[in-house]
């Protein structure tokens, strides 16, 4: 087990810069998720951390030690790749081996590991096939075997269930997550899946094209998102945006939107007649006969538990996933209303929170 | 209009127009001579009578007390693996070295390819001027190290005429093995290596459990073509050697060659053609069942 520490990281493929002044540090035992979508950086970072690719500024500490020019070998860490680099010519057996008979351990012992990070796994009436005959999910498996029986300090995923059916994915996280529960290996899991990083993190890294937009508990990126990208990426459903100029009515700022007078907490720091974009998660909004949204449903769609409303409203469309108790029709008004601590206020120039 | 076309790629459907030619050059060429010269292996050119003559088994029967067979085939093995064993290993080695890009790397291997353009007729010449007694470079340089005596010409000696032969044969064809197995290693996935850094593996060790086995069909190939072309070795020894001096050069084909075309014995020299091919269609055949590889 080990902390892992990026101080200042940055990163340029020759002449090109795609990360700079990446900071923050994982505590030991901690799951932390780097969160963003395709071409952020995130494999990049993960690949500096194994030692794959150059660290081209900055510290990279692992366990208190500076590693940036240290070997993979040597980093005690273990990676499980996007496409599982499997060795194609190794039977299972010896794929979740090798590391350990590179190392020089002992037969018996090799043997005890790998059948027990079989068993862990379910992989136990496969170890004699070959990587090309198993399922995909079989194959992330070994792949996990392999990183598994070396036993590191630190585990490196990246995206290793965006190759699997959505069945399959969501049992792996458990799985996953569980596994992390008992070995407690400090963590580093790589996805651009906001329900991955929100059901298997301690801590969310969101990154935005090489840079960090912000770190938190799932629940603090979830209830504060520091930016409109942030609170745009999480939230199964999108979150509604509308812009806005701040005016202080009634002894409590509010904003005025096409969508009409939301009003907004008092804490938050802004000024009348400032420039601001409304965010309103869609499970915030609430049915309200005299609400200021003013909406016209378009599309009913009955989730079980839920209905998830698609109407239209002045300034745009606009998201409810509401209870089901009441009956809704297409075509009818609705109104809603949100909470004012439940309505994210970003500035409309730095798309900032406010 | 539409209609004859479409009727016209209708006709053409049907596979034999387009097998058609290739299957008359085959014939022509491939499966008359062979039928020819296995008929050709139970008769003789009789040169004063001026006619072939049925002689039965005669032919097979004389390879077994053939002794100039038996060396010619010994001399043919010979040559056979360790040029193979050479151009493989070095093949492979060189093939790695120039993997790796470094500056200057690429003009080196266009260079390489550039070996392949000669005639092996007009590089066994090279070789055996090279290779002159009097003022060959290569005898030269191995006289200058103390690697051979001076009064020893290298292709008019036994002992050392088959290596001076050989040298010409690698040198030509190590590039060949080059080329195939740059192409093998290009095609390896990046991943299974970065793994195997995390790992902790070697250099050696990644060679040895991942290069290896994913190249060993490639390497099978490999050999396999040029093993088939090594045994029907000709060009080098005829240019170089002429066979000798004795008999130390004679591969077989140069020695089928002799029969049938200095000798005029078309019937025997048929005979050893045929036993060529078949030494040929069970080494490869042995080669292609033991190396059978799967992943
Ligand atoms: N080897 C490379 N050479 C040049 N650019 C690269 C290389 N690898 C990644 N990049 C660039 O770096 C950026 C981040 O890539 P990556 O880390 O793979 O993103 P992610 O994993 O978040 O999808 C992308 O814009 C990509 O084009
Ligand atoms: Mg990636």
């Amino acid at each position: 087990m080990a902390t892992v520490e990026y101080n200042r990281i940055g990163k340029s493929f020759g002449a090109v810069n795609i990360m700079r002044d990446v900071s923050f540090r994982i505590e030991e035992h901690q799951f932390v998720v780097l969160l963003g979508p395709s071409g952020c950086g995130k494999t990049t970072l993960l690949r500096m951390t194994a030692g794959l690719e150059t660290v081209s500024e900055g510290d990279l500490m692992i366990g208190g030690k500076r590693v940036n020019d240290v070997h993979p070998r040597d980093r005690d860490i273990a990676m499980v790749f996007q496409n599982y680099a499997l060795y194609p010519t190794m039977k299972v057996y010896d794929n979740i081996a090798f590391s350990l008979e590179v190392a020089k351990v002992q037969t018996d012992e090799i043997k005890r590991r790998v059948e027990a990070a079989a068993e862990v796994l379910n992989l136990t009436p496969y170890l004699q096939r070959y990587p090309k005959e198993l399922s995909g999910g079989q194959r992330q498996r070994v792949a996990m075997g392999r990183a598994m029986v070396r036993e590191p300090s630190v585990f490196l995923f990246d995206e290793p269930l965006s190759n699997l059916d959505a069945k399959l994915r969501a049992h792996m996280r458990t799985e996953i997550r569980q596994l992390h529960n008992r070995l407690k290996t400090t963590t580093i899991y790589v996805t651009h899946d906001q329900i991955e990083a929100m059901t298997m993190a301690d801590k969310i890294v969101v990154m935005r094209a090489g840079k960090i937009e912000q770190i938190g508990s799932p629940d603090e990126v979830y209830d504060t998102p520091a930016s409109k990208y942030v609170a745009d990426f999480i939230g199964s459903a999108a979150i509604n945006f509308m812009p806005g100029t701040v005016v202080t009515g009634e002894g409590q700022p509010a904003v005025d939107t096409p969508n009409g007078r939301i009003r907004v907490l008092p804490g938050a720091a802004v000024k009348p007649g400032q420039k601001v974009i409304c965010g309103i998660r869609p499970t915030d909004a609430v049915v309200s006969d005299d609400g200021p949204i003013r909406t016209r449903a378009l599309l009913v769609e009955r989730m079980g538990h839920d209905v998830q409303l698609c109407t239209a409203a002045p300034a745009g469309q606009f998201l409810a996933i509401v209870d089901r108790s009441r009956p809704f029709a297409e075509g009818v008004e609705v109104r809603f209303d949100a909470a004012p601590e439940k309505v994210h206020v970003f500035d409309a120039e730095t798309e900032m929170r406010l | 209009m539409a209609v004859a076309q479409v009727k016209r790629i209708a006709i053409s459907d049907s596979p034999i127009p387009w097998l058609a030619p290739l299957v008359a050059l085959l014939v022509v060429f491939t499966i008359y001579p062979l039928f020819y010269n296995i008929w050709l292996s139970f008769h003789e050119y009789f040169p004063r009578k001026r006619a072939i003559q049925f002689v039965g088994m005669q032919n097979w029967q004389q390879l077994w007390e053939d002794t100039r067979f038996w060396s010619s085939l010994g001399v043919t093995f010979v040559y056979f693996a360790v040029a193979l064993v050479f151009e493989i290993v070095l093949g492979m080695a060189i093939a790695l070295l120039l993997d790796a890009e470094l500056p200057g790397f690429g003009g080196l291997r266009a260079i390489l390819s550039l070996t392949l353009v000669i005639p092996p007729a007009i590089a066994g010449m090279m070789f055996l001027l090279m290779e002159d007694a009097q003022f060959g470079v290569l005898t030269y340089i191995l006289n200058s190290l103390g690697l051979l005596d001076k009064t020893t010409p290298i292709l008019a000696t036994s002992s050392t005429a088959l290596a001076g032969v050989l040298v010409a044969e690698i040198w030509q064809w190590t590039p060949f093995m080059v080329l195939i197995f740059m192409a093998g290693l290009r095609s390896l996935p990046a991943e299974p290596y970065e793994a195997a850094m995390i790992d902790g593996a070697s250099a050696f060790q990644m060679f040895r459990r991942l290069t290896l086995p994913m190249m060993s069909k490639v390497i099978a190939v490999a050999v396999l073509l040029r093993g088939i072309d090594l045994f029907r070795v000709f060009d080098y020894v005829f240019v170089m050697t002429s066979g000798g001096p004795g008999t130390a050069t004679y591969t077989l084909s140069l020695y089928a060659w002799q029969q049938t075309f200095s000798f005029i014995k078309w019937g025997y020299g048929a005979t050893l053609s045929l036993v060529s091919l078949a030494i040929i269609m069970v080494l490869a055949n042995i080669f292609i069942r033991v190396f059978k590889v799967r992943w």
